[in-house]
């Protein structure tokens, strides 16, 4: 019996900020991720009163205490909160502050403390990784010299000690806009001590990226400690990710080429990722955790969902348990 | 799949998607077939129901019913089980309470069964009668000439091992209480079945479950689906129709699990279970699309509501 359980991302039923903020709306998204096969929910960063799901402070707010929200999970059948991601650049409307950089000493016990706010409501959700955003977008900082990896592993080390005092390991999430997207990667996981810091692989980021995720896996496997399973519908081999503000010109706006969906659901037509191969890699890294299905953007999120529950039930999950589908 | 569960699920297929140039349905091609069947096995559904209509996208597409159901079976379903016959009902031709137009609607089933003769279906489903205006009034001898008629076509349907069951939509000639016993007392139980509508009997001011516990032993399958809405006045017998273009309602049907839904499905389980109904339930949420809903949402939402409601009352 293997340790990987399956989640499903929240994130692509809220394409804009006045989305999803309605009890029915999760009711019947965390129904839907149920009833396609998924065990689990990882939910993504959010601040203010329009993310009712976003952090720890918005679900006491909806749910009377992260305890009533962990039972709203439970009533929907889900077992749990899998996962959360948080991007420190992200404004805080609860705690009146603005973006925290990793790579500014002075940020790093601000942001020390919000992770670990959201491990222990993680902790209290079932939930065992906090998934963050190690780093600014490649075009939104300086290149990072080995100063910089320095100051990056000191402060997700620190995250990773204060996480994992509540049971909740602190992956390091690198999207395809990253400024570790080149070399960086092996880098700043080689300054960071593996107990503490470990690395969430996002198949559909790293293709988008240009990077293989078997690679990935193969070669630090042993620091996999988190999983998303996405599909890349584009390649940015343009370099696109170098310019300034990318997030908005390029991963909303789809860059030169006007890309109109980036990601989708793994499986879907014309997706890039192999995802049989990356399961055998995990497989061979012996990867026990979380594998959290995602389409991050979706015209369709109840489809999307399906779709995704029916190659996870038919074709990668009787890879992982070694049976045919039924 | 176990064979020690009392109930399996099927799955009428009502569905739409979105293509690049509009909503489409599953048969738009072999692509979208795949991405419907998928969506259906992947939250539990046991298997299929289908429409007779459909029989010439299976000849044309597939090769023929066998083939067709060799692609849902390639997608881990079972089979198909059931196929709607949605009649052309028509008082000049097709009316089961005329008899003059009897031998018309034999002879349409006469050709319906050889087309299906490939498969083995469980029922053929019919709307008993005409729309409502149509029939009106109701009357004894009508239900009678229905009843005759139905007999001789599950006479037909029976030479070729498929039960032919009646749904009685709300909009139909045959839908109130006393109108459908006495429809099913001049039927023969050998060749006419029931098939329970929540949802339709729920409209028509008929309380499904009661019904069901009075037929339990005609009946030979259901549609399991949801309403939020009695219908009133004139809305079952609305020209041209009532089924879309009533002005009081603009969706007459939801899916199980809906808030505010008007049907008792776990007293209706309960019943299954008591009657000690033993087969396919079939899930639908006919028009899920209408006023922004979304079929494959309405489809999971159904799928966890049998699994984690009804389920632990019977299955």
């Amino acid at each position: 019996m293997n340790g990987i359980r399956w989640s499903y991302a929240i994130n692509q039923w809220k394409p804009q900020f006045d989305d999803f903020v309605r009890r029915e709306q999760h009711e019947r998204a965390l129904k839907t991720i149920s009833i396609a096969g998924f065990e689990g929910v990882e939910l993504t960063y959010g601040t203010g009163r329009w993310e009712p799901l976003g952090n720890p402070q918005q679900l006491a707010a909806n749910f009377g205490s992260v305890a009533g929200f962990r039972d709203f999970v439970r009533g929907c059948a889900l077992d749990a909160v899998s996962s959360w991601y948080w991007d420190p650049a992200e404004r805080s409307m609860e705690h009146l502050t603005g973006p925290l950089s990793p790579l500014a000493e002075a940020d790093v016990p601000a942001i020390v403390a919000r992770a670990t706010e959201l491990a222990e409501a993680l902790a209290a959700l079932g939930g065992s990784v906090l998934l963050v955003r190690p780093v600014g977008g490649a075009g939104d900082v300086e290149p990072l010299d080995d100063d910089a990896i320095g100051r990056l592993a000191a402060c997700w080390e620190a995250v990773g000690r204060a996480t994992s005092e509540h049971g909740v390991r602190t992956a390091l999430h690198v999207d395809f806009l990253s400024a570790l997207r080149r070399d960086h990667v092996p880098r700043l996981l080689d300054r960071t001590d593996p107990s503490l810091v470990g690395l969430a692989v996002d198949t559909g980021e790293l293709t988008a990226g240009g990077i293989d995720p078997v690679s990935v896996i193969e070669r630090s496997g042993d620091r996999v400690w988190h999983v998303q399973f996405k599909d890349a519908l584009a390649v940015d081999d343009a370099e696109e990710y170098l310019q300034p503000h990318a997030h908005w010109t390029v991963r909303v706006r789809g860059g030169a080429r006007e890309v109109p969906r980036w990601f989708a659901e793994p499986g879907v037509d014309g997706g890039l990722v192999d995802f049989a191969a990356v399961t055998r890699a995990l497989q061979a890294a012996d990867y026990d955790g979380w594998i959290v299905v995602e389409s991050d953007q979706s015209p369709h999120p109840a489809a999307s969902a399906l779709l995704a529950g029916y190659l996870v039930q038919r074709e990668l999950r009787p890879l992982v348990e070694g049976k045919e589908a039924a | 799949m176990s064979d020690e569960r009392a109930i399996k699920w099927s799955y009428m297929d009502h569905w739409r998607s979105n293509g690049p140039a509009g909503p489409v349905d599953q048969w738009h091609s072999h692509r979208t077939m795949s991405a419907f069947l998928k969506q259906i096995k992947a939250v539990g559904f046991d298997a299929i129901d289908t429409f007779d209509f459909r029989i010439w996208q299976m000849y044309g597409d597939y090769g023929g019913p066998a083939k067709y159901q060799e692609m849902v079976q390639d997608h881990g379903l079972e089979r198909i089980v059931n196929t709607f016959h949605a009649a052309d009902y028509d008082v000049r031709n097709y009316a089961p309470h005329l008899p003059e137009t009897h031998e018309n609607i034999l002879e349409d089933f006469r050709v319906t069964m050889g087309r299906w003769s490939e498969i083995e279906l469980d029922n053929i489903i019919v709307m008993p009668a005409t729309l409502y205006y149509d029939m009106e009034p109701v009357t004894e001898d009508k239900l009678k000439y229905s009843a005759e008629c139905w007999n001789k076509v599950g006479e037909i349907t029976a030479g070729s091992g498929v039960r032919l069951t009646c749904h009685h939509e709300f909009f139909c000639g045959i839908q109130s209480e006393p109108d459908i016993d006495t429809f099913y007392s001049y039927t023969d139980p050998r060749y006419v079945s029931l098939f329970v509508d929540t949802a339709q009997h729920c409209i028509a001011g008929v309380d499904p479950v009661a019904l069901y516990d009075r037929h339990a032993h005609r009946v030979s399958g259901f549609h399991f689906k949801d309403t939020r809405n009695v219908a009133t006045g004139d809305d079952h017998r609305h020209r041209p129709d009532s089924e879309i273009m009533a002005p009081t309602t603009g969706k007459w049907f939801h899916e199980m699990g809906t808030d505010q839904g008007l049907v008792d499905f776990a007293a209706m389980m309960t019943a299954v279970r008591d009657n000690g109904y033993r087969g396919w339930i079939s899930v639908e949420h006919d028009k899920a699309n209408k006023e922004g809903g979304d079929y494959s949402e309405s489809t999971a939402i159904s799928r966890w509501y049998a699994k984690n409601v009804l389920e632990e009352i019977y299955r």
